[in-house]
């Protein structure tokens, strides 16, 4: 490592590479971790840093990102790259302006988008919405630690609301080429037909990239759990409550409210619950904040999902929660300090 | 020089005032009701600014003679007749010959009688102002918000139905920006507008 420091020392001592020190800076945490400590969340209570933290959500999310471009082809690694090019471009120019490093938030939010998109995306659309993304969901509160709304998620909701048509007619069954509208919620939705559960295990339906390989996203998300990377009481509370609401409602209003495995499995539930609601930035650090932010998710879900006019609510109800995280964590700590 | 003569020294100082230094949207904030729900079409821009705009000069022109006349306890209910009276006559005259764009504006026309700008300049500068000022004034307010909606309403436009007053401006394979045809999208449009102008100006 040694000829590296060198090399990085002599970079850092010439003058008319300063404007660029942020990049650098990139470079030489990737190599050497750095001595600094975190002044926002997430604060973490063991001696790993934030860029192997986010590191771990990468591997974690690897079983799905293989499945998606065997399922979908080499487009899939088309539409990352130009996930991390475009935002990784407003980055870049904000940590230029502001003169601070470059944020390791975005390794992750670069992979986390793109494998929520229809496999059918145009190119152009996952930079629009990457660059959205990145912009309003994070750099105009700050940067990474600073931001209310899972950047992602921003992103995602933004090209949802834009794009209408693409982003819920658009879908491809894998292996195949065929564009169908229909994904297991929505056939749900229309004839009440439950799509096997084993199809929806090993992802032969309908679905964005990342979320239809479902026994990848278990294993990624246990590994994220066991790690303690992710904190196990979002998701195990996201996923109880929608069982539970859903075991509830479907014996309420059977034509309305689908049963509760089915819910479970089917859409984006195990992807949010493990990658999307976890993000240490947008979700309480209180224990009691967590369960509440957990319960409060998977209740909107299963209400969005059987009563409004979308047909998957996970996005929605995260970010919907993601604006109640500071309010949950400042209620917890005021009744538990409450003299 | 002309300018100096008629308006006295304030004329210059007046005019960027209006136009820049307290721009009525970007640097107070005010009027931003209308201006967020009409801008999505060019044509419903130029109506709603150049509607706006008459208001303003028309209540300059009634407000500002008359003021010593209005007594201080009543001023806020007498600049309120004025300036419904006049958003009435706007109503009434964009019904009679632009009946199309009038059902696009719907009740926003009606909304103008609300629009802080007015009721603003009204309060803070026709009743303190001689009469040729306040019109001066009216004026360039009135084209610094015109102008910053049809530029909204520009951008809009463009990315929320790919046309420029109904033409089509962009290449084929265009696919529509739903969220800009929709009021959220404003917000976005004004919020970085608002930061550019925030930027230049602490500069």
């Amino acid at each position: 490592m040694k000829p590296v420091r060198k090399l990085l020392d002599y970079i850092y001592s010439i003058k008319l590479l300063k404007p660029f020190h942020p990049v650098i800076d990139a470079v030489d945490a990737a190599f050497f971790s750095p001595s600094e400590l975190t002044e926002v969340k997430p604060h973490i209570l063991d001696n790993i840093d934030l860029k192997r933290y986010m590191f771990a959500v990468i591997i974690a999310l690897m079983p799905s990102t293989i499945a998606a471009v065997v399922f979908y082809g080499w487009y899939v690694l088309a539409m990352i790259v130009v996930s991390y090019a475009a935002g990784g471009i407003v980055e870049v120019i904000f940590a230029l302006i502001r003169k601070k490093h470059i944020e390791e938030g975005f390794f992750v939010t670069g992979i986390i988008f793109p494998l929520v998109l229809p496999p059918t995306t145009p190119l152009w659309i996952v930079a629009v919405g990457v660059a959205f993304g990145v912009f309003f969901g994070k750099e105009v509160f700050g940067g990474t630690g600073r931001n209310p709304f899972n950047p992602a998620l921003v992103g995602r909701l933004f090209i949802t609301i834009a794009f209408p048509t693409i982003m819920t007619t658009f879908w491809r069954v894998p292996f195949s080429d065929a564009i169908t509208a229909a994904t297991p919620l929505s056939i749900y939705k229309t004839s009440h037909t439950i799509t096997p559960y084993i199809d929806l295990l090993l992802g032969q339906c309908g679905g964005s990239m990342g979320e239809t390989f479902r026994i990848g996203i278990i294993v990624g998300g246990l590994f994220l759990l066991f790690s303690k990377v992710a904190d196990w009481k979002i998701s195990i509370s996201y996923i109880g409550s929608v069982f539970v609401f859903a075991l509830i409602g479907n014996a309420l209003f059977p034509m309305k409210i689908a049963p509760p495995v089915f819910q479970i499995l089917a859409g984006g539930l195990l992807y949010g619950a493990f990658f999307m609601a976890t993000d240490p930035v947008t979700s309480p650090f209180t224990k009691a904040g967590k369960w509440i932010f957990g319960i409060a998710c998977g209740l909107l879900t299963v209400l969005i999902r059987s009563f409004s006019g979308y047909v998957e609510g996970v996005m929605f109800s995260i970010v919907i929660m993601n604006a109640f995280t500071p309010i949950l964590d400042h209620l917890v700590l005021s009744i538990k300090y409450r003299r | 020089m002309l300018l100096k003569k008629i308006f006295g020294s304030k004329g210059n100082k007046t005019i960027k005032n209006a136009l820049w230094y307290n721009h009525p949207i970007f640097s107070m904030c005010l009027g931003i009701c209308s201006a967020l729900a009409i801008t999505n079409k060019v044509d419903n821009a130029i109506a709603m600014g150049a509607g706006v705009s008459f208001v303003l000069i028309a209540t300059s022109i009634i407000i500002s003679p008359l003021r010593k006349l209005i007594p201080q306890r009543v001023r806020i209910i007498s600049y309120m007749i004025t300036i419904s009276s006049f958003v009435i006559i706007v109503d009434m005259f964009l019904k009679a010959f632009f009946p199309v764009i009038s059902v696009k504006l719907g009740p926003y026309v009606g909304l103008i009688i609300t629009n802080c700008i007015i009721m603003g300049r009204a309060e803070a500068f026709y009743s303190q102002n001689k009469t040729g000022l306040s019109i001066l004034d009216a004026v360039s307010n009135g084209i610094s918000f015109t102008v910053t909606l049809i530029v909204v309403a520009v951008i809009r436009e463009i990315l929320g139905f790919g046309t420029l007053l109904g033409y089509k401006v962009t290449p084929g394979g265009w696919e529509n920006w739903v969220i800009m045809a929709m009021a959220p999208g404003a917000f976005f449009v004004y919020g970085v507008l608002i930061w550019i102008y925030g930027e230049i100006t602490s500069r």
